[in-house]
């Protein structure tokens, strides 16, 4: 993700010019006027047959709704405009208005919903626990332990995506245990034990899958190891039987073994090659283990902390990779090694880690263990709690320490149990809002500075508040606009920001869990895994050099930049890129531009066997345009399939029975075209121009918009939608106040969302800008009485 | 897993922590002359729920009740099983396989299918509420794993009712899917003197927990107060669990090697899972298990048995014939491995007969037909001989009209002896059971 600041700012020039039509003004502003006898006849004409007071289609009747008053129906006319946004109604095969009458009515619609003064500011946010992510986060920044996500705590439920909407964040006895356990744990490991440990790390069975620092060959592996003190460590590497076992063809060859850590080469020793061919031929067992010596127990002096650590044999030519050099079965190949073993520390000489450092901010040598444990609890607890420290919280955990150095014998151990209390309390686990002193519950209020530095916080950097923040919400400061302007520039610009993509726009666009499909390796060879992994890497490092690099986000779908590595270049077919590390790459092919050309969104919308425009077009109605489809109704038989005997036919010539039947065309009519215009990429992403599955049959990925819009070939269809930027960031800026605000959106947020838009539009829509806006609403500011945020049947808004 | 409202004062029970306690009775593994089973006074009940996502080839597809490869005919002599059903067949004389059945709260739809599996939409799951009852003394009061994450895209990405077929209220229970992780739930993280050691220095935590929660719950507003209830009753039901574990002295017993995590070949994850579940019963670690053995809307492969498309899609089987004959062969194969888990249940002394003998389990689908994605005839088998409770000699019950899923539940219900008339949309209960 590193380039030139110069290269950055430069391209960022550049495709602002070419990606951001002029016509960016939002609909709003430049369609709102005309009179409500205009619209009324509007309605009536193309709407009132099935919306009619005895039809109701779908429950809703708009005969003779009110248009002088559209405010008191807002929740109604809230859904009216998304289903005219997204051109989901009429439905096809109905009369159809035109596109410029269609936003001449949306327009003046939202100006007037926009303009309601009635409306609640804010909705309810009850409390909420921490999410596992930001849990990890949290932990990660208040004691500097990285914990493995899935080993340590059960999975959250999520919401329309989402696994911090405060509603879906139940707890379960199952849940309690793992966190205590897990706050044990981390507590040992902050604090630093230089008890004796082994760790065995295994080469994974998938040689040459993460990339490797250059210079090393295939068959090397990278980890991560917690070096609890400074001390010695000691290293034992074992090979294989195909190397130094009963078959030892591969010790023909000499190849250097290196252990780096950190970047730092820490060993070098070479195996194989004539010496050890002529010691395993005289001495065989003996011999062999001569040569396995110079790899047991070797010493390494290394300071605490988590380093990461590469184990592998120096590459001498491209011909002496593993690949190409397989050996296998009783002889040939290159050495290579199964495990690598790391005990310590000996004679451990202190700690002086990441977490070590967040932790003491005293020495009890100097201050005194008393004060100095004080200190300690003192400092740990307000970062943890997100509030000031109260006399009643420290007297709940000075015992803790108390215990723990009677039992344990040492200050370390007073301190290790004060760090596992500080992180089972629900203090920590748990976030509330409970307004100023005096706040009554049943009114709106607005958020004490300390609850919005902790909103804010978990909001741009999924954890909490850092010592700036809440030195700002100490001093009452962080509430005042210009401070919080600040603030969010500020922390747009921490590497923490990144949670942004990774736990936002990764789970909003369904990239994240992407290990649950499976492409059927019969029909797409060569498909594996790793370079499925490969794929959502670049998904994820593409997103966020637009997001965090302050580029518009319309360029998510014009850019023709990427990072790309062999192996997905590979399978882009784009040729001169080699090696696994992923660099910063123009693409030539138009096709390729932004999130449709990505494979990830590509098999994410596809099944294992085959393509999908359903799913296509429904994924590019979501999230790009922002008016999801209704799903399809149950007992629908869904015979989509290939028959054995028929002529094999291509998916767009099975989906024509989408369009003979009336009942599938009303929404089918509207999600397959967008579908049809990706059918140049198969189901794992790959470009084609006929239809392998389809006696080769050439690919059509010509269609018509409901609109009456013809659109060739993705190309196209990227076109298209690039040229509404106000309705893509609309579509973001929802999702995005969903996961700021930890609850579903309602009706009467919409107006919020669409001042958030209006006023990004003079940043090209940056997400920053966006950002900004959303800080800014009263949604975020405020919180609402219960009962406004949990009526039922108020989701319109966001789910229809 | 469940919470149990009966709360042992911890303090009392620490103090003579250490002392020997009778060992949960393990035959497997444990010498005989500590086996429990000897002394046990009366045999104890188990109930185990066993899920399988996208139906049964049933009667109902295009090809005709010709290709139902699910529904047997008769019973006791007669009783004739066919080809999903067919592994059944050592135990046949504990089975009852029940026909049109239905469950409209399932409503034909993968995001609703397994939470609506054990509750029919009425909030606590039918082994939630039989947890309640036989398994306060045992340290996990019920088991919910399953063989892979249960998040999926065809099932609504984590949905909270299509991730667990377990729910308290409106809690959804997570289900485990790392065999390490269930093996540490049963065993503890480290060794069983650790064990103990640790499950002291928690129980400060929890007291530490609960205090905290109890004060912040006096600042905050009546529903906060009431999702911080939720928390409280968890934290209490892990001090019980941590109370028992404190003073159960597992070092006599023969520990199962610890896995290392989730299997690559799914096969084999399905089978630890079910040896797990085994040797949790075995040990009386828990009396309740439920088990998800593949995703609602997974993408699965079953290469092992020769099918190499994934599961759901294929299960989307367009009533063609080969489709079909690959789907039964998924479906058979995971009621040929319920099989093997019941013959250990069969194989294993519990008092004056097997663990099967003193079981209720339950293995079906939230669906009937997964082509047309409906939620009739849901495929429902009920085995065991439930501690003399039910009826012997192997059935296939079939109602005349569709008869609502939670008659079964009701049924069973009442076999564990909870006394009451209705059960979420229920009509009635089968005498026949």
């Amino acid at each position: 993700m590193k380039r030139s600041l110069i290269l950055c700012s430069l391209l960022a020039v550049v495709s602002v010019s070419q990606a951001i039509p002029r016509a960016a003004t939002p609909v709003a502003q430049s369609a709102a006027s005309g009179s409500a006898e205009e619209y009324r006849a509007m309605i009536n004409t193309y709407c009132a047959g099935c919306h009619s007071t005895q039809g109701k289609a779908g429950g809703l009747a708009l005969a003779g709704m009110n248009f002088d008053a559209v405010t008191a129906d807002a929740q109604i006319w809230e859904k009216v405009v998304r289903k005219l946004r997204g051109r989901l109604m009429p439905p096809p095969g109905a009369k159809q208005p035109e596109q410029q009458d269609v936003d001449k009515l949306v327009g003046w619609l939202e100006t007037r919903l926009d303009a309601n003064t009635t409306l609640p500011k804010a909705g309810h946010v009850p409390i909420q626990r921490l999410s596992r992510t930001e849990y990890i986060a949290a932990v990660k920044a208040l004691v500097g332990v990285d914990i493995k996500t899935k080993d340590i705590l059960p999975t959250d439920v999520s919401v329309e995506g989402f696994d911090n909407i405060a509603s879906g964040l139940s707890v379960s006895p199952a849940f309690v245990e793992q966190y205590v356990e897990a706050a044990r744990q981390i507590a040992k490991q902050a604090v630093g034990d230089p008890s004796l440990d082994s760790i065995t790390y295994t080469v994974a069975a998938n040689r040459g899958g993460e990339a490797m620092p250059l210079g090393l060959r295939d068959g090397a592996m990278r980890f991560k190891h917690n070096f609890t003190a400074d001390g010695e460590y000691r290293v034992n590497v074992h090979f294989p039987d195909g190397t130094l076992g009963l078959y030892t063809g591969s010790l023909e060859n000499e190849a250097t073994l290196v252990f780096i850590i950190d970047g730092k080469v820490m060993f070098k020793k070479p195996i194989g090659g004539v010496d050890d061919l002529m010691l395993n031929n005289r001495k065989a067992g003996d011999g062999r283990a001569q040569i396995a010596d110079r790899f047991r127990k070797v010493t390494l002096q290394v300071k605490a902390g988590v380093r990461e650590v590469v184990v592998g044999f120096i590459d001498r030519s491209r011909f002496e990779s593993i690949s190409n050099q397989g050996g296998g079965g009783f002889g040939g190949g290159l050495p290579t090694f199964d495990n690598v073993e790391i005990l310590g520390p000996y004679n451990p000489t202190g700690v002086s880690t990441l977490s070590h450092t967040l932790i003491y901010v005293c020495d009890p040598k100097v201050a005194g263990e008393a004060a100095c444990s004080k200190q300690i609890a003192q400092t740990l607890a307000q970062r943890a709690f997100r509030r000031p420290v109260t006399d009643t919280d420290m007297g709940r955990l000075m015992p803790f320490y108390e215990a723990g150095r009677k039992d344990g014998g040492t200050f370390d151990k007073g301190i290790e149990r004060l760090v596992a209390a500080v992180l089972a309390s629900p203090e920590f686990l748990y976030r509330s809002i409970r307004g100023p002193e005096g706040a009554r519950a049943n009114a709106e209020f607005a958020l004490t500075d300390y609850e919005l530095a902790t909103r804010l916080s978990f909001f741009i950097w999924n954890t909490g508040p850092d010592d700036e923040l809440l030195k700002l919400a100490s001093s009452k400061e962080l509430s005042r606009p210009a401070v919080l302007d600040a603030q969010v520039k500020r922390m747009m610009g921490d590497p923490r920001a990144s949670s942004l993509v990774s736990s936002f726009a990764m789970k909003w666009l369904g990239l994240s869990g992407l290990e649950s499909i499976k492409p059927d390796q019969q029909i797409y060879q060569g498909f594996n895994d790793q370079l499925k992994r490969d794929l959502v890497t670049e998904a994820e490092m593409f997103i966020n050099s637009i997001l965090l690099e302050g580029r518009p986000i319309v360029e998510l779908l014009t850019s023709d930049q990427t990072y790309l590595n062999d192996r997905v270049a590979r399978h882009y077919g784009i040729s001169g890129v080699n090696g696994s590390q992923f660099r910063w790459i123009t693409l030539t092919d138009k096709n390729r531009a932004g999130l449709l050309g990505k494979a990830a969104v590509l098999i994410r919308t596809s099944y294992p066997d085959r393509t999908s425009p359903v799913l296509r077009g429904a994924w590019v109605l979501d999230k790009i345009i922002g008016t999801p489809p209704t799903p399809p109704p149950p007992g629908v038989e869904t015979d989509l399939n290939q028959r054995p005997g028929d002529t094999p036919k291509t998916v767009r010539a099975r989906l024509e029975l989408h369009r003979a039947s009336a009942t599938c065309r009303q929404c089918h009519g509207v999600i397959d075209p967008m579908g049809l215009a990706l059918e140049n990429f198969d189901a794992v992403g790959q470009f084609r121009t006929a239809d392998r599955q389809a006696a080769n049959s050439p690919i059509d990925a010509s269609t018509v918009l409901p609109s009456g819009l013809p659109i060739n070939g993705p190309a196209e269809l990227r076109a298209y939608l690039a040229s509404n930027p106000a309705k893509f960031a609309q579509a973001m800026t929802e999702k995005l106040m969903m996961y700021a605000i930890n609850r579903p959106l309602e009706y009467y947020d919409m107006p919020q969302v669409r001042g958030v838009v209006r006023n990004a539009a003079k940043d090209n829509y940056t997400l920053t800008s966006i950002v900004e806006g959303i800080v800014r609403s009263d949604a975020f500011l405020k919180q609402g009485p219960p009962s406004a945020g949990t009526a039922a049947g108020t989701r319109v808004a966001a789910n229809q | 897993m469940f919470i149990s409202k009966k709360h042992i004062s911890r303090r009392t029970v620490l103090k003579g922590a250490g002392v020997a306690v009778a060992l949960p009775f393990l035959e497997a593994m444990v010498p005989a002359a500590t086996a429990m089973a000897q002394t046990a006074a009366k045999p104890k009940m188990r109930a185990g729920f066993f899920y399988i996502p996208h139906g049964a080839v049933q009667f109902d597809t295009k090809l005709g009740p010709e290709a139902d490869a699910w529904t047997p005919s008769g019973s006791g002599e007669s009783f004739k099983l066919n080809k999903i059903t067919q592994p059944l067949e050592p135990f046949k004389k504990y089975v009852s396989v029940i026909g049109n059945l239905d469950n409209p709260a399932g409503a034909g739809v993968h995001v609703k299918n397994p939470g609506t599996w054990l509750n029919c939409g009425s909030g606590t799951t039918i082994d939630q509420m039989i947890a309640k009852v036989i398994g306060q003394d045992t340290a996990l009061p019920s088991i919910e794993v399953s063989s892979e994450t249960t998040v999926q895209q065809a099932a609504g990405n984590g949905t909270s009712t299509a991730i667990t077929v377990a729910f308290n209220g409106n809690t959804p229970l997570p289900m485990e899917y790392n065999p390490k992780k269930v093996f540490n739930a049963m065993f503890g993280t480290t060794t069983p003197k650790e064990r103990v050691l640790n499950a002291r220095e928690s129980d400060s935590l929890l007291d530490l927990i609960l205090e905290h929660t109890k004060a912040l719950q006096g600042q905050l507003g009546a529903g906060d107060r009431a999702t911080l209830d939720d928390y409280l009753e968890s934290v209490r039901e892990i001090e019980r669990r941590t109370s028992i574990i404190a003073n159960t002295d597992i070092s006599g017993m023969k520990i199962p090697e610890r896995p290392v995590g989730v299997l690559d070949n799914f096969d084999q994850q399905v089978d630890l899972l079910f040896d797990l579940l085994t040797v949790a019963y075995q040990a009386d670690i828990t009396r309740v298990s439920s088990f998800i053995m593949v995703a609602e809307g997974t993408n699965q492969t079953y290469n092992h048995i020769g099918v190499p498309d994934s599961f759901h899609p294929v299960s989307h089987h367009a009533n063609e014939p080969d489709k079909i004959a690959r789907v039964v062969k998924i479906q058979t194969w995971h009621m040929d491995r319920f099989a093997a888990f019941l013959k250990r249940m069969a194989e294993t002394r519990d008092g004056d007969g097997s663990i099967l003998d003193h079981s209720i389990f339950m293995y079906g689908s939230n669906m009937g037909n997964s082509d047309k994605h409906s939620n009739w005839p849901i495929p429902t088998v009920v085995v065991g001989g439930g501690n003399g409770r039910m009826k012997l000699g192997g059935q296939f019950i079939n109602p005349a009209q569709r008869t609502p899923l939670s008659n079964v539940h009701l049924t069973v219900l009442n076999k564990f002896g909870i006394e009451q008339n209705k059960f979420a949309d229920s009509t009635g209960t089968f005498s026949e059971l």
